[in-house]
């Protein structure tokens, strides 16, 4: 692929979950998604660029923002799109909702919305495919407030312990639902994941998706060559609210300058010539989707019961 | 499934019997816990394991936590992990985990994934446990829907349950073993074969008076039972065994003959296995007692250190017969006499310090 069509391919992919969350902003005021949403705009280059350089049999656990790792790495859309809605066609049926995503047929091994806690998850998941002789690496995404809890700790010390090819993948928004980072953390990311003998890469360009997978694929060479687990730092940007639909600049705990200097930076706010070639059928393929998710049945009493055990 | 046992065996022996089993029957399994490979190898129940399987029985690091989310992402992944705590009061480390992973990820996924796996915590009790080495937290587990959780009372239980357990179901199991228990020896034939190894047991036929009981209660309840026998007082005994899910007809079909219940857990009386049975019987018909039910459990405190204090704290077996007593003869000068007060714990008197 030469460079045009790369940067063009993974340019569709970020504008296909833009506009998707775009697609979710326009229908929140019509009560159809009756669940909270955490955005990923803003950030969708850092799942672009990971996943690109990840293969089918490797493995993301991700958190409650993760429309963008669910479609990045493959999950199908309509069925998330019908998730949403809380419909029968949903990938999990309408018990997970946007919170709780997981295709693993894909390697989406599952979405938690309490903070930290796919991270040990994964570890497991990267000790099953050593003892199973299995191929494929583990990658955790988590946010930068993730790594204040233990378990991140916990984590760290067991990959690097039992030489377990995880990959910790932190996108560094910078912010915890409203708290800065000065707020909360008393340590350097980095500096501290390489206390346990860890290796690790940061990117500060997260609107790049060209470099975020061209340095995840260096990782990710070096991990499936000596199964060492790797920690990835990207700096990114929430353009949204914590959560819901809405921008909560009036709100002042931070500055909306900082925020349109990131956006002058990504190409999806730059290149409009692109988002115009490309939208039409981006747009056409969301409608499917929402109309899928439209048609599906609700789920009931029946359903209510399966799947506890 | 049959499972050969020999006449007598100890519950330490039944445990390492099952942990023997579940490491040979697949290539999936492993035990992951503080200890496992140590030279007391948990009790003596997972002992030199780790050299015969190298490399799937795994030291831990202090880090509850992680380990079992580790335990996790080894379940959906096609490991069967078997988790260990040498004490119930260290899983408390370990509820996110347990609660808000293990037992939703099938459910809140819609049933994408499935998380076998087998946590064993062993509740602690003598020789001065006291307040966190000692805590009998069935209950809290039992809460939660998506998890299984069994008290095993005897090596038959064991053997079956968690070869169960290991072969057979998909989901979490929280099993709570009894300190105390390790060192006794058990007569493995007296056991009818049961059709479900997780369901509840029906120890000791009997018509006067139905004792439900849990894991050393049950011992305890045995005890009594044949004490009372001796005085005309026949006793039948459940063995509720999976706490999570008692069996209610069992449950039922007794205290409809009996008419009397007598309910002995190893744990506090409120929100617990006792408020839990009184639910069962108040919901399907409680116009089968004949008489209010009696509940036994731990003081409604910490557990105390010091042994004068435990030994008041635990209901014992002379407190188990004057209460069934007093129910089947409705009074306190109901005439049966009481063994010679010796505490449960010098009875089972195997048991000295430190662990
Ligand atoms: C254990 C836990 N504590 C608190 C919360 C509430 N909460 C939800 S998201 C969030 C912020 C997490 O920040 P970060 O990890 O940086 O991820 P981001 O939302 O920025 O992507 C918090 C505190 C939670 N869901 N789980
Ligand atoms: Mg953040």
């Amino acid at each position: 692929m030469s460079r045009n069509d790369r940067y063009q391919e993974l340019f569709r992919q970020a504008l296909r979950i833009r506009l998707v969350e775009e697609k979710v902003i326009e229908l929140y005021p019509s009560d159809k998604i009756q669940s909270p949403v955490h955005l990923s705009i803003g950030q969708e280059a850092v799942a672009v660029g990971v996943c690109e350089a990840l293969r089918p049999e490797d493995a993301v656990y991700i958190t409650y923002r993760g429309h963008a790792f669910y479609m990045a790495k493959g999950g199908p859309l309509p069925e998330l799109m019908a998730e949403l809605y809380g419909r029968r066609n949903g990938v999990s049926g309408g018990k997970a909702g946007s919170m709780h995503l997981a295709a693993p047929q894909v390697g989406v091994m599952g979405a938690s919305a309490v903070v930290g806690s796919t991270i040990s998850v994964a570890v497991g998941g990267a000790m099953a495919n050593r003892i199973l002789k299995k191929p494929g690496l583990s990658v955790v995404c988590f946010g930068d407030g993730a790594t204040e809890q233990g378990t991140y700790h916990e984590s760290l010390n067991l990959a690097s312990l039992y030489g377990l090819p995880a990959l910790f993948l932190c996108e560094n928004n910078g912010l915890a639902v409203h708290a800065s980072l000065a707020e909360r953390q008393s340590y350097r990311i980095l500096e501290h994941a390489r206390s346990y003998g860890i290796e690790t890469v940061r990117i500060d360009e997260g609107w790049d998706f060209l470099k975020i997978g061209d340095v995840t694929r260096q990782v990710t060479d070096a991990m499936r060559a000596d199964g060492r687990p790797r920690v990835m730092e990207v700096m990114t940007c929430r353009y949204k609210e914590h959560v819901g639909p809405g921008e909560d600049f009036a709100a002042g705990y931070r500055s909306q300058a900082e925020v349109e200097a990131w956006m002058a930076k990504d190409p999806l706010c730059a290149d409009t010539a692109l988002v115009a070639e490309l939208k039409p059928a981006l747009d056409a393929e969301i409608d499917q989707a929402v109309a899928f998710a439209e048609a599906g049945e609700l789920p009931g009493l029946d359903d209510l019961l399966t799947d506890v055990y | 499934m049959t499972i050969s046992l020999p006449p007598r065996m100890t519950y330490r022996d039944g445990l390492a019997t099952a942990m023997r089993r579940a490491m040979a029957e697949s290539d999936n399994t492993i035990i992951i816990g503080q200890g496992v490979t140590d030279h007391k190898g948990i009790f003596g129940t997972t002992s030199d394991l780790h050299k015969e399987f190298p490399g799937r029985v795994i030291e831990t690091p202090l880090s509850e936590d992680a380990v079992t989310g580790l335990c996790v992402g080894g379940a959906i992944n096609g490991l069967y992990p078997i988790n260990t705590h040498i004490r119930a009061d260290f899983g408390l480390l370990a509820v996110n985990q347990l609660i808000n992973m293990a037992a939703k990820y099938k459910y809140m996924f819609g049933g994408l994934f499935q998380v076998p796996m087998l946590v064993r915590m062993v509740i602690g009790r003598s020789w001065g446990q006291g307040a966190q080495h000692s805590q009998s937290l069935q209950s809290l587990f039992a809460h939660i829907p998506g998890l299984t959780v069994v008290m095993p009372s005897t090596p038959e239980a064991i053997l079956r349950t968690y070869d169960h357990a290991v072969r057979t179901h998909k989901g979490p199991v929280v099993s709570f073993e009894h300190r105390l228990m390790y060192d006794l020896s058990f007569d493995t034939d007296q056991h009818p074969p049961v059709t479900d190894p997780f369901g509840s047991r029906l120890e000791r036929r009997g018509k006067d008076v139905t004792i439900v009981a849990t894991s050393i209660m049950v011992l305890e309840a045995r005890r009594a039972a044949a004490h009372l026998a001796q005085h005309g007082i026949d006793c039948e005994v459940i063995d509720l065994h999976c706490v999570s899910r008692p069996d209610r007809k069992m449950i039922m079909d007794s205290v409809t003959k009996t008419g009397k219940l007598v309910v002995a857990d190893t744990s506090w009386l409120p929100y617990g296995v006792s408020a839990e049975v009184c639910r069962i019987v108040a919901e399907s018909d409680p116009g089968v007692l004949k008489a209010p039910v009696v509940n036994l459990g731990m003081a409604l405190a910490p557990c105390p250190t010091a042994k004068s204090l435990e030994d008041v704290y635990y209901p014992d077996l002379h407190l188990t017969i004057d209460a069934v007593a007093k129910l089947v003869r409705g009074k306190a000068d109901h005439g049966v006499p009481i063994p010679t007060h010796k505490s449960m714990t010098d009875f089972y008197k195997h048991f000295r310090g430190p662990f």
